[in-house]
């Protein structure tokens, strides 16, 4: 199936089971359509969202997989952070509905088409959408809430670790 | 008396160990019952929900010490917030807790409720639970085993009995302020519930 994919669109192999396509956005419902029509990757399993804040972009990907669950395509697109819109997949797919919601709470992308982009997970959120870069979570937190005495003296986890495996290291080695 | 073994009567009678209650007799029975017949409103927040299945049931059977679930709030005592509580979460908590006829307690279970535990940078997850409602015990642990919460619920029942500690729905009605002033910061003028009836929708 994936040899008719080929006829029509530069398929990158990313291994046995994954293939990935690159694609603008205006030819994201075209695409997927003919995919979802002509191949056997006929449902949409997920889409997932990347913030790339330095060249200005989201990256987004819709995960189709096949009857069976056993291969994956990857649709990639790219749409500007600033007024990010896409059309919705609503037409093709009925679940795309909820992941659409999920990344319009997110990330502020409109889908033009879905009707239920409002509150989902974060009710009365009033701030820029949380998983956006530019939003500073650490300082919302202490701006947001009181914490209880005795946080000071917190240790960095990973540095704490380290100095205890070398520390039980040289315990071990002067043994020796 | 023997050596080695403890003089329970001096122990009782030493001023330090003395109960010192204000309780009437008539009260300190009604406190007793109290204590014996804990219901549990059946509702979980989190993770901590899936220690309270083993502790209901014949593993650790808590039924055996007076306590039992309950469907809803309005026959409830205890309401257990078992985790860390987002904010869509706490509006429901404070719901059902508003909805529980008085006396009512509340016990937090696990780390996420005392100091947001592993959620404590997180954007939408509350820090500290008695901010919002009052919690009258807290079991610490991530998670709590069902030993550390039967604990928890014994030294609850000895609080209630003795009335060694002003309960929390008392202080939810006397520094009512202060806790509606804090749920307020986080949810905005909008603050749930509202329990003015709805007459214009009853016509419909």
């Amino acid at each position: 199936m994936i040899k008719i994919l080929k006829k029509h669109y530069e398929i990158e192999e990313k291994g046995e089971r994954l293939f990935k396509i690159y694609i603008k956005k205006e030819d994201l419902l075209k695409t997927i359509d003919f995919i979802s029509l002509s191949s056997n990757f006929m449902t949409l399993s997920q889409i997932s969202c990347a913030d790339w804040i330095e060249d200005e972009i989201f990256t987004l990907n819709y995960i189709l997989t096949t009857e069976k669950r056993d291969k994956n395509l990857m649709v990639e697109t790219n749409i500007p952070r600033i007024e990010s819109k896409l059309p919705t997949l609503l037409n093709i797919f009925p679940q795309a509905e909820v992941m659409e919601r999920d990344l319009h709470e997110m990330y502020g992308i409109d889908f033009i088409g879905n009707h239920t982009l409002y509150d989902f997970a974060l009710e009365d959120w009033k701030e820029i959408p949380p998983l956006r870069r530019e939003f500073d979570t650490l300082k919302y937190v202490n701006e947001q809430f009181d914490f209880r005495a005795g946080r000071e003296d917190n240790k960095d986890v990973k540095a704490e670790i380290k100095r205890r495996r070398a520390e039980a290291k040289r315990l071990k080695n002067a043994k020796k | 008396m023997q050596e080695g073994f403890i003089d329970y009567q001096k122990v009782l009678e030493n001023e330090e160990h003395a109960i010192k209650s204000t309780q009437s007799v008539i009260q300190k029975a009604v406190d007793w019952f109290r204590s014996k017949s804990m219901f549990v409103l059946a509702y979980g927040t989190g993770c901590g929900a899936i220690e309270m299945p083993p502790t209901f049931t014949s593993r650790y059977d808590i039924e055996r010490i007076g306590v039992v679930g309950v469907a809803t709030p309005r026959q409830a005592d205890i309401l257990i917030v078992s985790g860390y509580c987002s904010y869509k979460t706490l509006k429901r908590v404070i719901r059902s807790y508003e909805q529980m006829s008085e006396p009512k307690y509340v016990i937090a279970l696990g780390s996420c409720t005392i100091n947001g535990g592993m959620y404590w940078d997180s954007y939408n997850t509350i820090k500290r639970l008695e901010d919002y409602i009052p919690v009258d015990m807290f079991v610490n642990g991530c998670m709590p085993r069902p030993e550390a919460l039967i604990e928890g619920f014994v030294k609850l029942q000895a609080n209630i009995k003795d009335a060694k500690r002003e309960a929390g729905y008392i202080r939810y009605r006397e520094d009512n302020k202060f806790y509606k002033n804090n749920q307020r910061k986080i949810f905005g003028e909008n603050i749930e519930p509202s329990y003015e009836a709805n007459f214009a929708g009853m016509n419909q």
